[in-house]
């Protein structure tokens, strides 16, 4: 697929390899067994311009667009050992970034975009609480008017990048009443008074991508930090959804891209009973599906980013690149691992790793389990959850609603 | 394309997605869809994937919210302004 790309995203793919053989170089294995960011990667990939792609020139980033940054994270996740330090990166552009370029005002943009291009600023992303994962409009978390400012009340989990962010963009209701359309956002910098950050979570996978928990007391910002309008949150959190759940999988692409090509080499070397494993059917069979899942999932990731590139809506498109790249994910990795057997299994190699990492793919940015019922609302099928309009029992006419 | 042509094609978008069943005269053009929960966040996006493809207008997010999308009236008006 690479020979249809541009001239120019074939040349930033070329940069990007440079990048993650260069200075992104190395085994993440120590960070991944110690659970640590890579600070030093983050800044790394700041200065070769990373958090700059997709952002408009006009505001400091390289215009690039969305297709371009996915096939640079398809290429950092082919390259670049660290998928922590690439999903840090992308939770940083899609929770953060793309949401204060898209829904900030001039001043906001001016403050925040600045920092956050450059790397000097992390930002986390206060979406998720205990009681609100998939559920994400049904939030706890309230925002109330104080005078020229706003008072913040609840918990948030499973923040990305919580423990090393600068700033959150964090999501409240203003008014419980109105559900969805109740929804806002706020750009709520670390130090805000009543805002404690709390430990961070010990993950299975992406280990070395910090996550952990925000506890909004009494937390107390200007005006200025409400993000968009009262209202916009719900259309802000799927705007900043729709982008992640390309890119962000990208790396995804890449790594089985990998995978694939090492997979390849070691039942070519490998020799059982006087003959390479992989002249084994059953062997074979499965680097077949390797390459079967690598070659559904690209082209999925990158026709969200032509989409949007052409400003056309991609939410469904999103869902289901989500819910079958991340599937694809697993199971190539299941069996990188028991195509290499013992070596596969083994902490010191990478397709263990790369299993644990390719886990959280089912569950960030939404479960599959929601992708699927996204999917089949977004082909038109009728819901199985309450809406605030069944709750009321009420239709336009008093009689059948479609939405119940 | 005049408002009333940009009109019908909302009104039967939304009797066929939205409001199956419902007879048509229901559908005022001042009815609150999104404020009512006729259109949820789920309808929202079909609402504006279908605005692009049948107007070939582009819809940011940003543009989504009840002022575009609450009544009919606010949709036509949001469409007609779009093709200019």
């Amino acid at each position: 697929m690479n020979h249809d790309l541009p001239e120019d995203i074939r040349a930033l793919q070329s940069e990007m390899r440079t990048l993650a053989t260069g200075p992104l170089a190395g085994s993440a294995i120590e960070r991944d067994r110690d659970a640590v960011f890579w600070a030093e990667g983050w800044r790394a990939a700041a200065e070769a311009g990373v958090l700059r792609l997709p952002v408009a020139t006009g505001v400091g980033g390289r215009g690039l667009g969305l297709l371009a940054t996915i096939v640079a994270m398809e290429t950092l996740g082919r390259h670049c050992d660290d998928l922590g330090l690439l999903f840090a990166i992308n939770a940083h552009l899609w929770a953060g970034v793309i949401p204060i370029e898209r829904f900030g005002t001039e001043a906001q943009r001016a403050t925040w975009l600045p920092g956050l291009l450059d790397g000097s600023l992390i930002a986390g992303h206060g979406a998720t609480e205990p009681e609100a994962g998939s559920d994400i409009f049904g939030l706890r978390t309230t925002a109330r008017r104080d005078g020229d400012g706003w008072i913040l009340d609840g918990v948030k989990s499973f923040v990305a990048n919580g423990p090393v962010a600068d700033v959150f963009v964090v999501y409240a209701t203003t008014d419980p009443s109105k559900g969805e359309l109740g929804v806002a956002a706020f750009i709520v910098p670390k130090d805000a008074p009543g805002l404690v950050v709390t430990d961070p979570l010990d993950k299975a996978g992406l280990r070395s991508a910090p996550s952990g928990g925000l506890r909004l007391e009494r937390c107390r910002v200007d005006a200025e930090a409400l993000l968009g309008r009262e209202g916009d949150g719900a259309a802000c959190f799927q705007c900043s959804m729709e982008w992640e759940r390309g890119a962000i999988l990208a790396m995804h692409v890449g790594r089985m891209e990998r995978q694939l090509q090492e997979a390849i080499a070691f039942v070519r070397r490998r020799t059982q009973f006087g003959r390479p494993i992989g002249s084994f059917q059953s062997v074979a069979n499965r680097i077949v599906d390797m390459k079967l899942r690598l070659d559904t999932s690209r082209p999925l990731v990158r026709r969200i980013g032509e989409l949007k590139d052409a400003g056309r809506q991609a939410m469904l498109e999103a869902a289901v690149a989500k819910l079958h790249v991340s599937e694809a994910a697993v199971q190539s990795s299941l069996d990188a691992v028991q195509v290499m057997g013992s070596r596969g299994y083994l902490r010191e190699g990478v397709v263990e790793r790369d299993l644990r990492d390719a886990l959280g793919a089912r569950i960030y940015s939404g479960t599959n389990e929601m992708q699927r019922v996204m999917i089949a609302r977004l082909l038109g099928l009728p819901s199985s959850l309450p809406t605030r309009r069944a709750a009321a029992g009420d239709s336009a006419s008093g009689g059948p609603g479609a939405e119940a | 394309m005049t408002a009333e042509e940009i009109r019908d094609a909302v009104r039967v978008f939304i009797l066929e997605d939205a409001l199956v069943g419902e007879d048509p005269a229901n559908l005022t053009d001042d009815l609150p869809l999104r404020t009512s929960g006729i259109i949820d966040s789920m309808g929202v996006i079909r609402l504006t994937s279908f605005l692009e493809d049948r107007f070939g207008i582009r819809v940011d997010a940003h543009e989504t919210g009840v002022e575009n999308t609450d009544t009919v009236n606010a949709i036509v008006a949001f469409v007609a302004s779009k093709l200019g």
